[in-house]
């Protein structure tokens, strides 16, 4: 008798059943229902919302780096050879991304084709009998942090001599306030995401406890009568589930048109960016990022919830 | 087969319900457990669901220890244990076809049993004609009556009433009780807590008499209400 009372291998747990149970549950509460599937709704939009911020601005400073480089002039007597040497003593730099050499020639060229407009211009060109522009060095690092170390690098060098001056000095203040724009876009959006995800965990979980705590009763009856605690758990953490996966269809439902009505006016402010087009062309990893974000979140606020109702 | 030594309960800060409980019953046995509120019948009951612990004492159930058992497997204990309660406990949104099925549902019986034993046992109980009705839609006697068709249906070797006629009139009382008589004659142990005069010498088996904790009055046949 003592092995039929304590025969501990069947606590008998039906996958199917539970996950029926939870979405009849979630049917039957269909007011606390809609609550908590709007509460996590809300937060999947905030989500997504950050989320093309952190895109548009992590875009505008890309755009806005490709702008910035630092010019080396070199003396009007340098020659073509020591400009390259100072070239391929650049390019071994690892900080350096691109180096372009504009010769003397090339330099009138481009001022000359710069202002094929400007008469005046043009008439004093054709008075000089040599070419006034000086040779330079267009170099482009990796990122824009790395500008003051190649400065000082082209002011070591033993070519110091043919180097006329460098531009760096007059772009530093531009390529700082770029350094920290971007630096700041990175941890405040860090920052704001993580006050952002804390807000929409501790309100989904409230929600969740909420409906959770309604039947707490039913919960006791069900532990009374032998129910084994996954028994009881599977059918809220399929509801939680369940709130979780309405959730993300509604908040993906509102962010897309969004998306595309606000698509246009970002283009006018960045022209380089197309909101749309990069949502559109990662609709697979967002849809499914953002149903599996709103199904963890429902199923963790759940377990949490019904933690304490399951004590033995 | 159920056996307390020494049982010692104490709520915080310091109230003694329970104040070193001997007590053995037999299988089979009908007890019917009497004292005023508050004596630790409750308490007692609770403590063979495991939902209450000794603070020292130990409580055995067929030989074995239940401060043994894994938390994981109190759900194990409790299937071979029936319980009914002064306030029914029903699932107030299911039928009491499901509310029977429920407690077969979470042992893993399988569908074709449960459509077998289900509405079996509710005829048992009277209630066979009601299969589809919501507890809210039954009258007190009903609602019993399917607690105790619910409590009965894993067969359990003991059968814990806990004031189960408290809100019930006087014929749906006895109703309640003969049906918890039928339950014993089968072999069920039953310990029925109770402070129904009636009933208790109605029924005229063992009866124990509780007080502030303690057992003060073991009849063992043909008991009378004696608090």
């Amino acid at each position: 008798m003592a092995d039929t009372l304590f025969n501990f291998t069947n606590l008998g747990i039906n996958l199917k059943k539970i996950i029926a149970s939870g979405w009849t549950n979630f049917q039957r509460n269909s007011y606390l229902s809609f609550g908590a599937t709007g509460i996590m709704a809300l937060a999947l939009i905030l989500f997504l919302a950050l989320l093309s911020v952190q895109f548009l601005t992590s875009q505008a400073v890309v755009t806005l780096r490709d702008k910035v480089d630092i010019s080396a002039y070199l003396t009007t007597d340098a020659t073509e050879e020591q400009a390259l040497r100072i070239k391929s003593d650049l390019v071994s730099l690892s900080e350096v991304y691109d180096v372009t050499y504009v010769s003397k020639d090339q330099a009138l060229q481009d001022f000359k084709s710069r202002h094929t407009n400007d008469t005046l211009i043009q008439e004093s060109l054709a008075q000089l009998d040599s070419n006034p522009l000086s040779a330079s060095l267009n170099i482009k690092a990796h990122n824009s942090g790395q500008y003051a170390s190649i400065a000082q690098f082209l002011e070591k060098s033993p070519l110091r001599g043919v180097i006329d001056k460098i531009n760096f000095y007059e772009n530093k203040g531009v390529i700082e306030r770029i350094e920290s724009i971007s630096n700041g876009v990175k941890s405040w959006g860090l920052g704001a995401a993580l006050v952002l995800a804390a807000i929409a965990v501790l309100v989904t979980f409230n929600t969740v406890r909420l409906t959770i705590y309604n039947q707490r009763q039913e919960i006791e009856i069900m532990r009374l009568v032998g129910a084994s605690n996954w028994h009881i758990r599977g059918p809220y953490l399929t509801e939680g589930g369940l709130y979780g996966l309405f959730a993300s269809v509604i908040a993906l439902a509102v962010f897309y048109p969004s998306i595309y009505l606000v698509s246009d006016k970002v283009a006018a402010f960045v022209p380089t960016v197309d909101l749309f087009d990069y949502f559109f062309t990662g609709l697979p990893q967002v849809v499914l990022m953002v149903a599996f974000l709103g199904i963890i979140l429902g199923m963790a606020s759940s377990t949490i919830a019904i933690r304490k109702h399951l004590k033995v | 087969m159920i056996q307390l030594h020494k049982v010692k309960k104490i709520y915080p800060p310091h109230t003694v319900v329970l104040d070193n409980v001997d007590l053995e019953i037999g299988p089979g046995e009908f007890v019917s457990l009497v004292g005023l509120s508050g004596a630790g019948k409750s308490t007692l009951l609770k403590m063979l669901t495991r939902e209450e612990r000794p603070n020292s004492g130990k409580v055995m159930i067929e030989g074995v220890d239940l401060a043994d058992i894994d938390d994981n497997d109190v759900p194990l204990l409790r299937r071979k244990i029936g319980t009914v309660y002064q306030d029914f406990k029903l699932l107030s949104r299911k039928t009491a076809y499901e509310n029977v099925a429920f407690a077969m549902e979470v042992t893993g019986a399988n569908q074709e049993d449960i459509e077998k034993d289900v509405p079996q046992v509710l005829s048992i109980v009277g209630l066979g004609h009601k299969l589809e009705f919501f507890p809210d839609e039954m009258s007190g006697g009903e609602k019993q009556r399917l607690a105790i068709a619910r409590s009965m249906i894993h067969r359990p070797k003991i059968l814990l009433a806990d004031e189960p006629t408290g809100n019930l009139d006087l014929v749906n009382s006895y109703d309640v009780v003969k049906l918890l008589q039928k339950i014993n004659e089968l072999g069920t142990t039953v310990i029925l807590a109770t402070h129904d005069m009636n009933i208790v010498n109605r029924v005229g088996k063992r009866v124990i008499s509780m007080d502030k904790g303690k057992i003060v009055r073991d009849q063992t046949h043909n008991g009378r209400y004696v608090i």
